[in-house]
């Protein structure tokens, strides 16, 4: 990329929006008075605080000790949160490694371990990406928060958009490594082999003797125990899919414009958002939604949140195209 | 340790010029953030974008550095909105959606047409131009600044240090460091090259 190139995007882009003088204003002297609150209340608390500090000190590391000595493998630091957990879902946590059932929003700890059963299905929050889920009779474990090690059944990974400076996941196998480049993805173990599916993105598979392979959006790559791989065609939103549509976090749509939605729905739905016409695109940037769509699927809540609108979608290969309004779509 | 985090250590001892620093770096990026998601009003913007800061500020001791201080601001705002949306319309339950009826052409010319750009084809030329906006917004530091200041400005690199109260020297590296990071970040959102985007846009 050259200067040119730069410069022919940004001015093609547009300035950024400016706030108002008086607002910028407004809102600077608001904050400045509660910076010095806070300022002020911190060394207040500094203060209050410094006589304890000696004592609270020495029992902390005496208990810090005793708890190491006592478990040397115990979990350390906090990696992710359950957000969704159906039917069978258990965490293995605690001094004694116990299962017990998980809890939505129980926070999960590096050396914990994570399981669906028969019928459960779970989705986490992991810092940096947008969901990870876990198909039934499957378990993870949290390493540390940019590191998941898959022991058995499937997982889903949702990477969402991501910058420069994100932390980058990593899922680990039994025979390698996977590393998402801005992605959906699935890795499933069957037996000693995986089955690697590249939904959105590319995915960088890191074998454990060192040999590398890339895979793309719609290509799944067969991994055998030995390591050979096979590069296949896969589908990015057929039937095999569905199963991560009951684990999707719901998200908040109240205010936002239709186009953020139908982008979201895209990405659920492994399917790109087509507009009948760029008036079209401009006119859902506009359109400003309200409610909430929590409870339904990706495809209930695009058939709900287009029933109300002068727009319409329909599914079509590996497309969602949006159009006017006459007819409406049809759900899965 | 990051540079935000020295300017957060140094705004919690009480440091007036890191508060200025802080506030010039983040309060325009959390604005042009809340406007959109508050359907333009500025005033609810304004309410939004305050109460955001302030929590932040407030809550700054949270912040682990697992993702920019922006992003983590972001996720404060997002949630700043939807409460002040939600105590002013407690009534609505359901999906409703406000729109203008567009006066919309047909669908199969479009559909059957030839795209050089399947970017823009997919989210309109306004929504990939607002795209590249946000992406400026997320670059680290001044790097969004000292990018537009430069190409669509066209200061010198001597004003742009001036501005930003460095050297010329820091400001032409500074510069350095703002295009990689943005051609990253542009391939990564987009999977395509600026010259591509620019293309797609007609630039």
């Amino acid at each position: 990329m050259n200067d040119d190139d730069i410069a022919r995007v940004l001015k093609a882009a547009g300035m950024r929006e400016r706030a108002p003088a008086d607002v910028a204003r407004a809102v600077r002297e608001h904050l400045r008075r509660e910076w010095r609150e806070i300022v002020a209340e911190r060394r207040g608390s500094r203060r209050r605080w410094s006589g304890l500090a000696f004592a609270a000190s020495i029992l902390v590391a005496a208990l810090g000790l005793w708890l190491a000595a006592l478990q040397p493998g115990a979990p350390a630091g906090p990696v992710a949160t359950m957000a969704i957990a159906l039917d069978e879902v258990r965490v293995k946590s605690g001094w004694l490694q116990r299962w017990q059932p998980a809890v939505v929003g129980q926070i999960l700890a590096a050396g914990e371990s994570l399981e669906t059963g028969t019928h459960g299905r779970a989705a986490i929050a992991l810092p940096g990406i947008a969901s990870a889920r876990l198909d039934h009779d499957t378990r993870v474990r949290f390493t540390t928060a940019d590191l998941l090690v898959i022991e058995r059944g499937a997982l889903y990974v949702d990477a969402g958009i991501e910058l420069p400076g994100d932390s980058r996941l990593a899922v680990e196998t039994p025979s390698g490594l996977v590393r998402h480049i801005g992605t959906q993805y699935e890795v499933r173990l069957d037996g000693s082999n995986i089955r690697l599916r590249v939904r959105e993105g590319r995915v960088e598979w890191r074998s454990n003797s060192g040999a590398v392979e890339r895979g793309q959006a719609g290509e799944q790559l067969m991994i055998a125990a030995d390591g050979a791989v096979r590069r296949e065609q896969a589908s990015r939103y057929d039937a095999s899919w569905d199963w991560i549509a009951s684990t999707t976090p719901a998200i908040d749509i109240e205010g936002r414009p239709l186009a953020e939605f139908l982008s979201w729905a895209g990405r659920e739905l492994g399917r790109e958002v087509m507009f009948a016409t760029p008036e079209v695109a401009e006119e859902t940037a506009t359109i400003v939604v309200h409610g909430s769509i929590d409870g339904l699927t990706p495809s209930q809540a695009l058939v709900a949140v287009l029933a109300t609108t002068s727009v319409r979608g329909s599914l079509e290969e590996g497309r969602i195209v949006v159009a006017d309004g006459r007819e409406k779509i049809d759900s899965n | 340790m990051k540079e935000e985090q020295l300017l957060i250590r140094r705004m919690l001892g009480g440091d007036e010029q890191a508060f200025e620093a802080f506030f010039n770096a983040y309060f325009a990026r959390v604005y042009r953030f809340a406007l959109p998601r508050l359907n333009g009003d500025t005033e609810a913007t304004r309410e939004v974008v305050q109460a955001t800061l302030a929590k932040a500020m407030r809550r700054i001791g949270d912040f682990r550095g697992d993702s920019a201080l922006f992003t983590w601001m972001c996720q404060i705002c997002r949630r700043e909105a939807v409460d002040h949306i939600r105590s002013r319309r407690r009534h609505l339950k359901h999906v409703v959606l406000i729109d203008d009826r567009p006066d919309l052409r047909s669908a199969i010319d479009a559909l059957e047409a030839p795209e050089e750009y399947d970017l823009v084809k997919a989210y309109g030329r306004e929504e990939v131009g607002r795209l590249v906006r946000v992406v400026l917004d997320r670059l680290p530091s001044n790097y969004g600044d000292a990018l537009e200041w430069k190409y669509m400005e066209g200061s010198s690199v001597e004003e742009i240090g001036e501005r930003l109260g460095i050297g010329t020297i820091a400001a032409q590296s500074l510069l350095a460091r703002a295009r990689t990071a943005f051609r990253e970040a542009l391939e990564q959102v987009f999977g395509a090259e600026a010259a591509d985007i620019a293309a797609g846009l007609g630039a």
